[in-house]
């Protein structure tokens, strides 16, 4: 909006690609992104926490997983006041509610899905107020980001799905082609191969995260496509419906949705932020917060889900045997790797790092659909 | 004596006016009770939207924001019921205007002051085109424009989408589904109210000058109300309804211009964000008239701006959308009690 804000901006994000070698191995959770004051400290009774959510609380997915986050701080801090909004649009509207909820008087501003600078706008205006992006990559003296490193999961998931389909056609049901779609397609199919060489990866972009119509339509074509088993990044469960339906199978995002499709149901990218969103009020409340970046690893705030009733004693335990490895340390993303041109985009030897992961923008070779 | 209905041909303007404003008024006391009954104090959130939108230069920005480009599709759609044509596609029609000035912006190199008129060239020129196909098969084939413009909404839609997160996506890969920022913006007139508004508040001005003054609105306006007698009058009804879409078009582009080039800054799905069937009842409630459509489309920002409120105290957007909807109903219930009067009948039969 004016040259002040973008030159900061621009140097902003100079700083967090400098700092992105230094982000911590898995274990790791929290780490500050600059070195700077903190936020002055907040009576609790006094304090107000703000939730903009991406879409209803009644998901049952995504949204539903964050606004537990809202009530575990409501549990732990009795005496502040939280509110939210939900079905945020990206637009210019996101702008004006958030800038409402800064009128109204929130001490600290939670975003569940990246809104760019439909949130900056804002944020660069507010100094006093913390915010948190999810899914962001850009961070201000007063926002931080967070996210899962749902790769991970999304790849285990993916050896049972390679183990459990016979056509090797896998179906994904995309929302954009973002970050989190690239790394969601290209960890699932990765993690099939090892146990099906040959199986590909069909997405259907559908442009948006929570539409039940175009998401069970997406995976109706998948499935006349030849696709058995589905997988996506929706807020809802649409698409298992549709793979119940139609005896397929399908992985799901976000909580234990199993009911809406028990026999189609392997598993489900399960989050919680409860603890972080916690641990992040504590900080803002006690003068401690500066803005983090962080990215929740596996079995700290991401995991697979409780396997399904159909999948087989031996394909989870051949695929909790991969999570065993990943819990130590070990990662499948390691170079050589093409991208679905055949270009090499990982080298032999490298070692793809989690920002690498986080900021995935191309599909490996298997992977079709997402760019288009 | 009895009384009777009578039915008069058209309605008189001072009935009209009292029948929208009393349609608002309605909708919004409708509105009052069904929060009240849900246990939402209605004096209390009214109070506190004003005092939101009216009470501090933020809300009033933001209202200058919302109501550029109401204006812009409520002028479209308004231009287009003159000569009786049903723009619904002025939505589309804003996406390719948006899309046209960021593709100038982000791809033709230049000083501003070259670049901005550019803009504004291409994104009329690119909203006249998408009306274009729909415009000569009403004009030629007497296909109905209300479905055509529409269905091409959603091809406008998924085209911005597709630029967005394909060829022209954010090379830095910081912004998720949108191209860069563009390096061309709309200079601001107060606060982050940008030229959008002042440029659409005189084009009012203008259409409401040329409609009512020249011949070619009157020709058009005739041929508006009665197609058949201004053709017979040996008006070129055909070559005005041709122009008039083209220029609907053009205005509903020109709103994109103003949107990604002052408010939003980037090309992106959605940047439309519901202006362009907005601009449908924008219309609808000045009767077309285009001085009217300042007044509506006021009104429809404000309405906006309270939803903007209301979901930050916990309601939803659907009870902005369900009031939108009421206004409309009741000013269509009005608009044909208008059209009637009571008449004492000397009993002698």
């Amino acid at each position: 909006m004016n040259i002040r804000h973008l030159s900061r901006r621009g140097f902003l994000n100079m700083g967090a690609a400098a700092g992105a070698g230094l982000i911590l191995p898995k274990t790791g959770l929290i780490r500050p992104a600059r070195a700077q004051t903190a936020l002055p400290p907040v009576a609790e009774a006094d304090a107000k926490i703000s939730f903009a959510y991406v879409g209803p609380t009644a998901d049952e997915g995504w949204t539903w997983a964050h606004d537990q986050g809202r009530q575990a701080v409501e549990a732990a801090f009795p005496e502040l006041t939280t509110t939210y909004v939900e079905n945020l649009p990206y637009s210019a509207d996101a702008s004006r509610i958030l800038r409402r909820m800064v009128g109204e008087g929130a001490n600290m501003v939670f975003v569940n899905s990246n809104y760019g600078d439909f949130l900056y706008d804002v944020a660069d205006r507010a100094p006093d107020v913390a915010f948190y992006e999810c899914d962001g990559r850009t961070t201000l003296p007063n926002m931080g980001t967070y996210y899962v490193q749902h790769w991970y999961p999304s790849y285990i998931a993916g050896v049972a799905a390679g183990l459990m389909s016979e056509t090797g056609k896998l179906g994904y049901v995309a929302s954009f082609p973002v970050p989190s779609v690239y790394s969601g397609t290209n960890a699932f199919l990765m993690g099939a191969r090892t146990v099906k060489p040959d199986a590909t990866l069909q997405a259907i972009v559908i442009n948006s995260w929570f539409d039940p119509q175009a998401a069970a339509q997406a995976g109706t074509a998948l499935i006349d496509n030849g696709a058995d088993v589905l997988f996506g990044i929706m807020d809802e469960a649409a698409y298992l419906q549709v793979a119940e339906a139609r005896g397929v199978k399908a992985v799901m995002w976000n909580t234990d949705i199993r009911r809406y499709g028990p026999e189609a149901y392997i598993s489900s990218i399960v989050v919680d932020f409860g603890a972080w969103y916690v641990e992040q009020v504590r900080r803002r409340l006690a003068g401690e917060w500066t803005p983090t970046e962080d990215i929740l690893p596996l079995g700290q705030g991401v995991d697979r889900d409780a396997w399904g009733q159909s999948v087989p004693t031996e394909v989870a335990a051949q695929a909790d045997a991969v999570r065993e490895q990943m819990l130590g340390g070990w990662t499948p993303f390691v170079g050589e790797m093409k991208d679905n041109t055949g270009t090499i985009r990982v080298p032999a030897g490298h070692t793809m790092t989690e920002r690498e992961l986080y900021e995935w923008n191309w599909s490996i070779e298997g992977v079709t659909g997402v760019d288009g | 004596m009895r009384l009777k209905l009578q039915r008069l041909h058209s309605a008189p303007p001072w009935k009209a006016f009292a029948a929208r404003v009393l349609s608002v008024l309605l909708a919004l006391a409708v509105t009052a009770l069904m929060m009240a009954m849900a246990g939402i104090d209605p004096i209390d959130l009214a109070a506190q939207v004003l005092s939101a939108t009216f009470g501090s230069s933020f809300g009033l920005e933001d209202l200058g924001l919302l109501f550029s480009p109401l204006l812009f599709t409520g002028l479209a759609v308004a231009v287009g019921l003159r000569i009786g044509a049903w723009n619904i596609g002025a939505e589309g029609q804003f996406n390719i205007g948006a899309l046209c000035a960021a593709g100038i912006a982000l791809f033709v190199p230049g000083p501003d002051w070259a670049l901005l008129p550019a803009m504004i060239a291409a994104g009329a020129l690119g909203g006249a085109l998408w009306i274009l196909v729909p415009t000569l098969a009403r004009a030629y084939a007497d296909v109905s424009e209300l479905i055509t413009t529409l269905l091409l909404n959603f091809v406008a839609l998924l085209l911005v989408y597709y630029v967005a997160t394909g060829p022209w996506l954010d090379p830095s890969g910081r912004a998720l589904a949108t191209t860069a920022r563009l390096p061309v913006r709309l200079p601001e007139v107060w606060g982050i109210v940008h030229w959008g508004l002042p440029i659409a508040l005189g084009l009012a001005v203008v259409l409401a000058v040329i409609f009512s003054v020249t011949r070619w609105g009157y020709e058009v306006r005739m041929a508006g109300s009665n197609a058949g007698s201004a053709r017979y009058a040996g008006m070129p009804v055909r070559r005005h309804l041709i122009a008039v879409m083209l220029l609907s078009g053009a205005l509903a582009g020109l709103g994109g211009v103003m949107e990604v080039a002052g408010t939003v800054g980037r090309l992106q799905g959605g940047i439309s964000n519901n202006y362009g069937y907005l601009g449908i009842m924008v219309a609808v409630l000045a009767r077309a008239a285009p001085l009217g459509v300042i007044a509506s489309a006021f009104l429809m920002a404000v309405i906006l701006n309270g939803g903007i409120v209301m979901q930050t105290q916990g309601l939803t957007t659907n009870t902005v959308l369900a009031m939108t909807g009421l206004i409309l109903l009741f000013a269509a219930i009005g608009d044909e009690l208008a059209h009637y009067r009571l008449r004492r009948l000397e009993g002698r039969n």
